[in-house]
């Protein structure tokens, strides 16, 4: 299953993470200077690809199976990535529904948001998706001690990032959820997503404490290859979401 | 007390209402504590709703086996409850079988209910005026007749999904019986809240619960809300399940073009389940959004805009109706061959038409909105589109036509609804292009022609179909046969009061009879067609009681089956009835085509030899 060795795969990870930061800091620029959309969708698209391909690992689905005994463990592996890809899937249609939404609704304005604090925000939950790549990296190759450290630490950027979005953001925002189009637009797309990313942060918990006692393996991880899939995810989403939110169109 | 305890169900429906009063006392102590005034319906009855739903699944035991694997400790496979009689149908089981008959008989109360609604404002619409109910009754009973039996089809099309797929693809069961399992449960408090908007001041907006009518609606708009919400996920999940089934449980030798027809619509319909039902539950969640904090989505003048709504709601619900009719039109496709001893015609052609309407069904949303103010651009792509779906069901039409010819036909009941299926479902669907166009839609738009319309294609599509698959693998379900006789009486009770029924119902559509309006001019002289509608409309519920009695009476006492009695050549009837508890105790390869019915020498599975 594992076809490289460490240290080149957490390399590779590493820089991943730095062309998602350049993207985001030449993102972040560009919309400060000019009002090109179509420039910032494209940065999304090619931010996403890159989270897919290398750190959801979307090739994995078009494995052959090593195994064809329908009982065996590596069979349902990858039974069990076509389900959780389906449900993504689906939860990207309403993810999606949120975003044609706000097209429909906003236009090319956005609402009146701290700059910093998106950014910031952002900032962190590509921190913690570097983090959860390097943990399941650390697990497949039977690392206990990073893993552990790294889902931790992903845990703990999760919680950040909430503390950010819900507890800062929703205080500062000039406008509350029943001010007009806009407020209904960014409370009903940072809830969702807040939501989703509260979801997350339970299941890498649960990962933590199972992994604490020691469950996982090298060869059966599955929980902690979904729990960073999953947390991959909800950050794509938010690949979209920020510049939908923060970036695009004038400010109302 | 305690063997009572013991069943699921029981333990479920405690937890809900103990949920139900704690939610409503979170919402009323945190408002307090807010400094606000402590008690607000609102907000407390849909909290305490949604969190009796969820204590209902922690109750009755679903999440069980989930909560082992966060605390890390190891769960058992599904063991033998066959010791367990009926009782175990009133718990959660991980069998496939079993979940599909808890599906079938929740669809069938549900079933009822809706068609009991129906007989009531039925009833009211005989005469002009109003005869014994009150307009927001008729309005209760109109909208959640829509509703309960869209959900009623969803648990049917998921019952039917959820025993066969497994059989027909010789799988041991469904690739996630625990989500299977979840998906049937969160079905049950999902229609206990929706039945709860009548107790709580009924509703008014149809079932389509357009703004900004469903924003000043009576409170039971929020319980049908969320209880539509609730019911898309066991939607979702259902179809997530049966993806990866038929994706990676097929048995050996069985490629995608050896598959049984139904598993191809199967595959249609979980397709758009798992993706488009999402946006049905966003539409509707940010409507229970709008009314709980005021936020203006559909609000124009926050600069909100109804027709978003629309948009979000039917991109779901016409695909939804492709939902409802593709598993019926494969299981004709499927029955079709067995009782006219030929192979079916154009095997490929048929796979392929159900992901092609699929496909399409994606694209036509807009049809429904020809009258509601979009964009005025958007009709004529919407328009051909939708022509185009009559490409694909043109396909499966012809095969069964082809399928037919010169064969050697039998008329027992299950073949009886196959061909009422298949004639009504052509009423259907020539009644549909007039709908589609915008010229003549314009004309059409809320009248009975669509009201005909759209029952015409849910019977032939859904209703007759599910009939017949009734009959046919209810001795597979039970080890013994319905009663022919009755199902005979069932047939004539039901098919020709349809046709005056959803007939009748065009006539005056065309005339000028609005769509869901409770009463009528007596000047335009539409009392004798409501008059016949309502005569019709009891005879097929009298068809229904037959239906039912013969499937308690059949159930206890009815003619035992042994072995293959339709002499089909699928792998379910190649061992007994009932199925035995890990469906194929040898594993079967497939060695030919699934319907070459009538060609000496030619087999479709093969057992291993052996012990």
């Amino acid at each position: 299953m594992v076809h490289t060795n460490k240290s080149s795969a957490l390399r590779l990870g590493g820089l991943v993470f730095g062309l998602l930061a350049v993207l985001t800091a030449i993102e972040f620029t560009f919309a400060l200077l000019l009002n090109l959309w179509g420039v910032l969708i494209l940065i999304a698209l090619v931010k996403a690809g890159l989270v897919g391909y290398y750190y959801m690992h979307i090739s994995r689905l078009f494995e052959a199976d090593t195994d064809l005994n329908h009982e065996s463990y590596a069979y349902k592996l990858v039974t069990n990535r076509l389900g959780l890809w389906l449900f993504l899937v689906s939860d990207a249609f309403i993810f999606g529904g949120l975003l044609i939404s706000r097209i429909n609704l906003l236009g090319l304005t956005r609402p009146d948001l701290n700059q910093l604090l998106g950014l910031g925000v952002t900032s962190v939950l590509l921190c913690s998706s570097f983090f959860a790549n390097r943990a399941e990296v650390s697990m497949s190759h039977g690392d206990r001690k990073q893993f552990l450290i790294s889902i931790g630490t992903t845990i703990g950027l999760g919680i950040l990032f909430l503390v950010g979005v819900l507890g800062v953001e929703w205080r500062i925002a000039p406008f509350g959820p029943a001010d007009g189009v806009a407020g209904a637009v960014f409370y009903s797309m940072t809830g969702f997503h807040a939501f989703h990313v509260f979801t997350g942060v339970v299941f890498l918990t649960i990962v933590l404490r199972n992994g604490l006692r020691g469950r996982y393996s090298v060869e059966k991880h599955w929980a902690v290859e979904a729990s960073a899939v999953y947390w991959h995810f909800v950050d794509v989403v938010w690949l979209f979401f920020y510049p939908a939110l923060y970036l695009i169109g004038n400010v109302r | 007390m305690k063997k009572l305890l013991s069943l699921g169900l029981v333990r479920g429906l405690i937890w809900e209402v103990f949920g139900t009063a704690l939610g409503m006392g979170i919402v009323t102590g945190v408002r307090a504590l807010m400094g606000l005034p402590p008690w607000k319906e609102e907000p407390a009855v849909v909290f305490g709703a949604l969190l009796g739903a969820l204590l209902f699944l922690y109750g009755v035991g679903v999440l069980d086996d989930w909560q082992k694997w966060a605390r890390g400790e190891e769960t058992h496979e599904p063991v033998d409850e066959s010791h367990l009689g009926w009782r175990r149908y009133y718990s959660v089981s991980l069998d496939h079988k079993v979940i599909g008959i808890q599906y079938l008989v929740l669809a069938l109360i549900l079933m009822s209910v809706g068609g009991v609604f129906a007989l009531i404002f039925r009833a009211e619409l005989t005469e002009t005026g109003m005869q014994f109910l009150t307009p927001i009754e008729y309005n209760t009973l109109m909208s959640l007749h829509g509703m309960v039996m869209i959900v009623s089809i969803l648990l049917g099309v998921a019952a039917f999904m959820n025993y066969l797929i497994p059989l027909l693809i010789g799988a041991n069961d469904m690739a996630f019986p625990r989500l299977n399992a979840f998906s049937f449960w969160i079905a049950v408090p999902a229609g206990i809240i929706l039945l709860s908007s009548m107790l709580l001041g009924g509703l008014d907006t149809g079932w389509t619960a357009y703004p900004p009518l469903s924003v000043r609606a009576p409170m039971g708009i929020q319980m049908f809300l969320l209880g539509v919400s609730l019911a898309g996920f066991s939607s979702i999940l259902g179809g997530l399940n049966i993806i990866t089934t038929i994706i990676r449980l097929r048995t050996k030798g069985m490629t995608p073009f050896r598959m049984p027809i139904f598993v191809w619509g199967a595959l249609a319909t979980s397709l758009m389940t798992l993706t488009a039902t999402q946006l049905i539950g966003l539409s509707f969640q940010l409507v229970m959004f709008e009314r709980l904090f005021g936020m203006g989505f559909f609000d124009p003048a926050k600069g909100g805009n109804p027709i978003l709504f629309q948009h979000l709601f039917w991109f779901y619900s016409h695909p939804a109706v492709y939902v409802f009719v593709l598993p019926g039109l494969g299981m004709i496709s499927e029955l079709l061959p067995v009782f006219v001893r030929k192979p079916l015609f154009g095997y490929r052609w048929v796979a392929m038409s159900s992901l092609g309407i699929a496909l399409v069904g994606f694209l036509v949303w807009g049809h429904h909105m020809y009258a509601s103010g979009m964009a005025e651009y958007l009709r004529v792509p919407f328009m051909y589109s939708t022509l185009l779906v009559a490409v694909p069901t043109g396909v499966k039409f012809f095969s069964w036509v082809g399928t037919i010819w010169r064969g050697k036909i039998s008329f027992p009941a299950p073949m009886m609804f196959l061909l009422a299926g298949i004639v009504v479902f052509l009423l259907g669907g020539l009644s549909g292009p007039p709908n589609a166009t915008v010229s003549t839609d314009l004309h059409l738009h809320d009248t009975y022609y669509i009201v005909g319309h759209f029952h015409d294609t849910m019977f032939g599509g859904y209703i007759f179909p599910f009939f017949a698959a009734f009959y046919y693998w209810f001795p597979k379900m039970t080890g013994r046969r319905l009663n022919e006789k009755l199902g005979m009486l069932h047939f004539w009770l039901m098919t020709p009061a349809f046709f005056v029924l959803s007939l009748s119902m065009m006539r005056i559509g065309l005339l000028g009879m609005r769509r869901r309006i409770m009463d009528y001019d007596p000047a335009m002289g539409f009392q004798p067609y409501h008059l016949a509608m309502t005569i019709a409309a009891f005879l097929i519920a009298l068809g229904i009681l037959v239906f039912f009695i013969n499937l308690i009476w059949s159930a206890r006492k009815g003619e035992i089956a042994k072995g293959n009695i339709w002499n089909s050549r699928s792998p379910e009837w190649q061992v007994p009835s009932p199925m035995p508890m890990h469906n194929y105790d040898k594993p079967f390869e497939v060695v030919g085509e699934p319907y070459d019915y009538g060609l000496p020498g030619s087999t479709y599975v093969k057992f291993q030899e052996g012990e």
